[in-house]
C-alpha cells in the first residue's frame, strides 16, 4: 500500500515536471465565408485537420481561407507576441503544464484575456464577425 | 485399597489376567476380606448389567466390523479438502484493490488543485460583454466567440 501511494506520488511528480517544457505554439488567421474562393489570391485554404475540428464548432461558414500563419515558442513562465496582421496580434504566456494565458489585441487593444490548459494537439479559436457575413478566426494550436 | 489394586481386582472379574496372576489374587481373596467383598459387588453389578442390557449384534463379523470403521476413518481423511489455491487473478484482484482506491484518492488530490474555470478548466476575461465561450470536448477545442469589431465599424473601414 505505503509503495503504491509513494509510487503514484512520483508519477504524479514526474508528470508534473514534464510538462515545464517550452511550449510550441502555432497561431493562424483565417478568414470565414460561405464562397468557394477568396477574392485574395495569397489566400489558400486551410488544412485538412483545422478545418474539420472547425465544422464540429456552432460556426455558420462553410469554408476558410488561411490569411497568415506563424509559429513560435515559449518557454516556461514567459510570454511571446506575434502579430498575424496590423490589426490582429496574440500575446501567449506560458503558465507551466500546458496552461496558457492567451490575450488577443484588435488594433492595439487588448479585446479578450483566455486563460486554459492547451493539451498538444487541442485548439484554442478566438473569432468575431467580419463584412459580408464573413469572419476572422484565430486558431492557436498546441503543435505535436 | 489402592486404584491399581481396584484394577487387579476388575481384570480378575473379566478374566482379562494371565493365569499364574489369577492364581495370585484368587489366593489373595481368602484372606482379603475387603477385597472379597468388592469382588462380590463387581460380579453383582456385572450380573445386574448383562441382565438388563439389551445385547447389540452386527450383522458382520467383529473383525469385518472394527476394518469398517477403519476404513472409514481413512476415507474421512483422505477427503479433507485440499487448502484452496487462491487463482492469480484473485491475488492480482486482492492486490489491485487497495492500490486502485490509492490512485483514485491521488488523481482526486491532482484534480481538486487545479484551477475551476468557466468552461472545461478555461477562465475568460472579456471587455466584449457581447462575447461568448464554447467547448467542443471530443475535438479538444475551446472557441471565444466576440462581437469585436462591431460589423458597423468594420463597414466604415471598407
Amino acid at each position: 500500500m505505503l509503495w503504491m501511494a509513494v509510487l503514484v506520488l512520483c508519477l504524479s511528480m514526474t508528470a508534473g515536471s514534464a510538462q515545464t517544457a517550452t511550449l510550441k505554439l502555432e497561431a493562424q488567421l483565417l478568414w470565414g465565408t460561405n464562397d468557394g474562393t477568396s477574392p485574395n489570391p495569397k489566400h489558400k485554404p486551410v488544412g485538412p485537420e483545422i478545418r474539420k475540428k472547425l465544422k464540429e464548432l456552432p460556426l455558420k461558414w462553410t469554408n476558410y481561407f488561411e490569411e497568415n500563419r506563424k509559429s513560435f515558442d515559449v518557454a516556461e513562465g514567459g510570454a511571446n507576441k506575434v502579430s498575424l496582421s496590423d490589426r490582429c496580434e496574440v500575446e501567449v504566456r506560458n503558465l507551466g503544464g500546458n496552461k496558457i494565458e492567451v490575450t488577443h489585441f484588435g488594433k492595439g487593444e487588448k479585446v479578450v484575456k483566455q486563460t486554459q490548459t492547451l493539451p498538444k494537439g487541442e485548439l484554442l479559436v478566438l473569432g468575431g464577425n467580419a463584412p459580408n457575413s464573413t469572419a476572422w478566426l484565430v486558431v492557436l494550436k498546441h503543435a505535436e | 485399597m489402592e486404584n491399581d489394586a481396584h484394577l487387579k481386582l476388575q481384570a480378575f472379574v473379566d478374566g482379562e489376567l494371565p493365569e499364574a496372576e489369577a492364581r495370585v489374587v484368587a489366593s489373595q481373596l481368602a484372606r482379603d476380606a475387603d477385597a472379597a467383598a468388592l469382588i462380590a459387588e463387581m460380579k453383582f453389578t456385572r450380573h445386574a448389567l448383562a441382565g438388563h442390557e439389551k445385547a447389540v449384534r452386527v450383522p458382520e463379523s467383529r473383525d469385518f466390523y472394527w476394518s469398517k470403521i477403519r476404513r472409514q476413518i481413512e476415507a474421512s481423511e483422505v477427503e479433507r479438502p485440499a487448502p484452496v489455491a487462491i487463482p492469480w487473478h484473485a491475488k492480482l484482484r486482492r492486490f489491485l484493490a487497495p492500490a486502485t482506491a490509492v490512485a483514485v484518492v491521488a488523481i482526486a488530490g491532482l484534480l481538486a488543485t487545479q484551477p475551476v474555470g468557466v468552461v472545461g478548466g478555461t477562465e475568460t476575461s472579456l471587455s466584449d460583454s457581447g462575447a461568448f465561450t464554447y467547448r467542443d470536448f471530443s475535438s479538444g477545442t475551446t472557441l471565444v466567440w466576440l462581437s469585436y469589431p462591431a460589423e458597423e465599424t468594420l463597414d466604415d473601414e471598407d
